[in-house]
């Protein structure tokens, strides 16, 4: 495909946040909405916002990139309703600061600020206390969407809701998401941030549990054989005055952030961070957090990510029934005694809701489970046996979060996988929207 | 007070229209398509605290848009600066462009500017305002390549110069910025042999430099160097250079 100025594509290499997934892909920049339109119709395209996504979900080869960062701004707001409509590529940090200071929260945003509101709803994701705000789908009013042949529709829960619904983790299959209006929630002063350690996996699923209503709710973990599940599980309550605020005013992490040249999560530098985290929420609290802080945890992530190393890593995120947890978990901790893997970093969330299509929801505790270098074969050996136990446990896979998973695991980790598949399909029936990640897992 | 910036939708005139309202400046924005004015509009006045109103306008086919700007700055502050930051280049301007295409690329790079600078000289003069022309890298000497469009570009390089001589800084602030490389649409996916500036980079200059006088220069300072560099390349050397 020779570059085509009329639509200005380039060549560019492009790579997943875990930096599992890469490819050099023709990409279009389009700044105006006639640069959307004049790709021609039957051209193999996926829509890329931020590309922040751990895995390829955004490129892919042997396809056209656009690329809708520049279609990034606020179009009508609603300060009585708290009705906010935006382009798909505004990113919700953005829009998270826009809503803030005009008393308002978007409730449900990932933890990556720059990730794009189009890419929350393609990934349908989840915020920092699932069991109570649900995924990104209930806070979504309406969608502009572009069809390649149909060309714009509006669509929302009595207008095309087929289609509405299936943009929800349809990781773009249904269409280039143009807009989207965002019912937001009367924002709180700051959130009064308490920590609670745990002993162990089974624990924080009992302190989520119990904590259920918070509105910021996730555990971090240990994942050493000797330390295994100890942690820390951390909840926020609304603060009705901002007295005397903890955490610094936030700056975006990056889009992309450069690794160190080499990885710093070895057994030692494992250990350190574990401990750094012990420390660091050593105090119960309350302490008073900003908002914005207590939403956007990863700002404060950047050397983090940088220690992967060149590597890279892979989460897999598993969202485990309550009634097969205590189980799994010991069956993880023996898997994790006898394979000894590298594992950066568990983190629990609770959740309570219906799952839809591919959207990764239920009831259950999920565990994300960070893992550097994934192609080590000892790494290697243990994210399939994670694989394999998860399955074994009904646990459902995160197909936005792991790049290490396979067509066959996701379609035994989702029971309707082939329903949900043919009904995002039906919206694309010549295959035109494509990605690396729709490519592996046969969507 | 006012400012119209003609070619808002995309790049720098994108980054200047973000600029003037995060200085407060109300804004009339022009560009050919009502989606993108529509949005852009919107955006800046839920962002800052400014008004913005919207004129689309297809400037290849128009043969007085001033007259249109100045129907459309009806019902808003006094006209304070006009900003002219349109152009349109086109991969087959080597020479071999038909009447209809050559007439087209003058229209928007060098009719336009000109007309719509005519038709609100009057109002900027009224409040002693600025008006800010943008040339290009590629009008410092004629290529095989962009021949149309340097053309223009040096020709409206040449009416700014007029527009100095006849009015004083201190009665009508006349300024031209000669553009090197910027990272944009138009430059997306190209290979090119210096750095390109960030639009958002070269607009706060722009908007700062709003109060300072009359003056021709490059964006950024260095390419001035690069220009210099290139008028002074000898014929037989200069015209080896195609690419």
């Amino acid at each position: 495909m020779s570059p085509r100025r009329g639509f200005a594509l380039a060549q560019l290499d492009l790579r997943s946040f875990d930096r599992s997934c890469a490819a050099r892909c023709h990409v279009q920049k389009p700044d105006r909405y006639r640069l959307i339109e004049a790709l021609p119709a039957d051209v193999q395209r996926i829509t890329r916002g931020a590309g922040v996504s751990y895995v390829d979900a955004s490129f892919g080869e042997d396809c056209v990139v656009q690329d809708i960062g520049a279609f990034d701004r606020l179009i009508e707001f609603d300060a009585e309703q708290g009705l906010l409509t935006v382009e798909a590529g505004a990113s919700v940090g953005d829009v998270t600061r826009f809503a803030l200071g005009h008393g308002w929260l978007l409730p449900v945003v990932p933890g990556h600020p720059r990730a794009s509101i189009g890419g929350c709803i393609a990934a349908d994701v989840h915020g920092k206390n699932p069991a109570r705000d649900g995924t990104f789908r209930r806070h979504v009013e309406a969608i502009e969407l572009f069809d390649p042949v149909a060309g714009w529709l509006a669509l929302d829960a009595d207008d095309e809701a087929g289609r509405f619904d299936a943009c929800f983790a349809g990781f773009g299959i249904p269409g280039l998401i143009g807009s989207a209006t965002l019912r937001l929630v009367r924002a709180p002063a700051a959130y009064a941030m308490r920590s609670l350690h745990v002993a162990s996996l089974v624990e924080a699923g009992e302190v989520l549990q119990a904590h259920a209503g918070a509105p910021v709710l996730y555990g971090w973990h240990d994942a050493r054989p000797g330390h295994f599940g100890r942690g820390v599980v951390r909840y926020g309550l609304e603060a009705k005055e901002a007295e005397r605020l903890g955490g610094r005013s936030p700056v975006d992490l990056p889009k992309a952030i450069a690794p160190w040249p080499l990885c710093a999560w070895n057994r030692l530098g494992i250990a350190a961070m574990n401990g750094w985290i012990q420390h660091r929420y050593a105090h119960a609290g309350p302490r008073h957090v900003a908002v914005e802080a207590a939403l956007f945890p990863l700002n404060e992530a950047r050397a983090y990510y940088a220690g992967f190393g060149t590597a890279g890593f892979v989460e897999a995120q598993w969202l485990v029934p309550h009634a097969r947890y205590a189980d799994f978990i010991e069956a993880l901790h023996s898997a994790v005694s006898r394979l000894r893997p590298r594992i950066s970093l568990i983190a629990s969330k609770l959740f309570d809701g219906d799952p839809q299509g591919l959207s990764f929801d239920g009831r259950g505790i999920a565990l994300a489970i960070q893992m550097p270098q994934p192609r080590e074969r000892r790494q290697a050996a243990f994210i399939e046996a994670l694989t394999t136990l998860a399955l074994e446990h009904q646990a459902r896979p995160n197909l936005i979060k792991d790049s290490s998973l396979d067509a066959a695991s996701a379609r035994r980790g989702i029971a309707d996988f082939e329903a949900a598949r043919e009904q995002l399909r039906r919206f694309d029936p010549g295959n035109l929207q494509r990605s690396g990640l729709t490519a592996r897992l046969g969507l | 007070m006012t400012a119209v910036v003609v070619g808002a939708s995309s790049g720098l005139g994108r980054a200047l229209a973000v600029e003037l309202a995060r200085n407060g400046h109300d804004l009339l924005l022009v560009a050919s398509d009502p989606r993108d004015l529509a949005v852009m509009a919107a955006d800046l006045r839920l962002r800052y605290p400014v008004q913005t109103a919207s004129l689309a306008i297809d400037l290849a086919g128009s043969t007085n848009p001033g007259a249109r700007i100045l129907e459309a700055l009806d019902g808003l502050p006094p006209l304070s600066a006009l900003l002219l930051p349109v152009g349109m280049s086109r991969n087959d301007d080597d020479g071999s462009l038909s009447a209809a295409g050559i007439g087209q690329m003058l229209a928007i790079n060098l009719h336009a500017p000109i007309a719509i600078a005519h038709a609100l000289l009057p109002a900027l003069l009224a409040t002693r305002g600025a008006i800010v022309g943008f040339g290009s890298i590629a009008g410092a000497r004629g290529r095989s390549r962009n021949v149309v469009y340097a053309s223009a570009k040096r020709g409206l390089e040449t009416y700014f110069e007029s527009l100095r001589h006849g009015h004083l800084p201190s009665a009508l602030r006349v300024q031209f910025h000669k553009l090197g490389f910027l990272r944009s649409n138009l430059t997306f996916g190209m290979k090119l042999p210096l750095p390109a500036a960030e639009p958002e980079a070269i607009a706060r200059t722009v908007v700062a430099a709003l109060e300072r006088g009359s003056f021709t220069r490059y964006q950024p300072r260095w390419w001035g160097q690069v220009a210099l560099l290139v008028r002074s390349l000898p014929w037989f050397v200069f015209r080896r250079m195609r690419d």
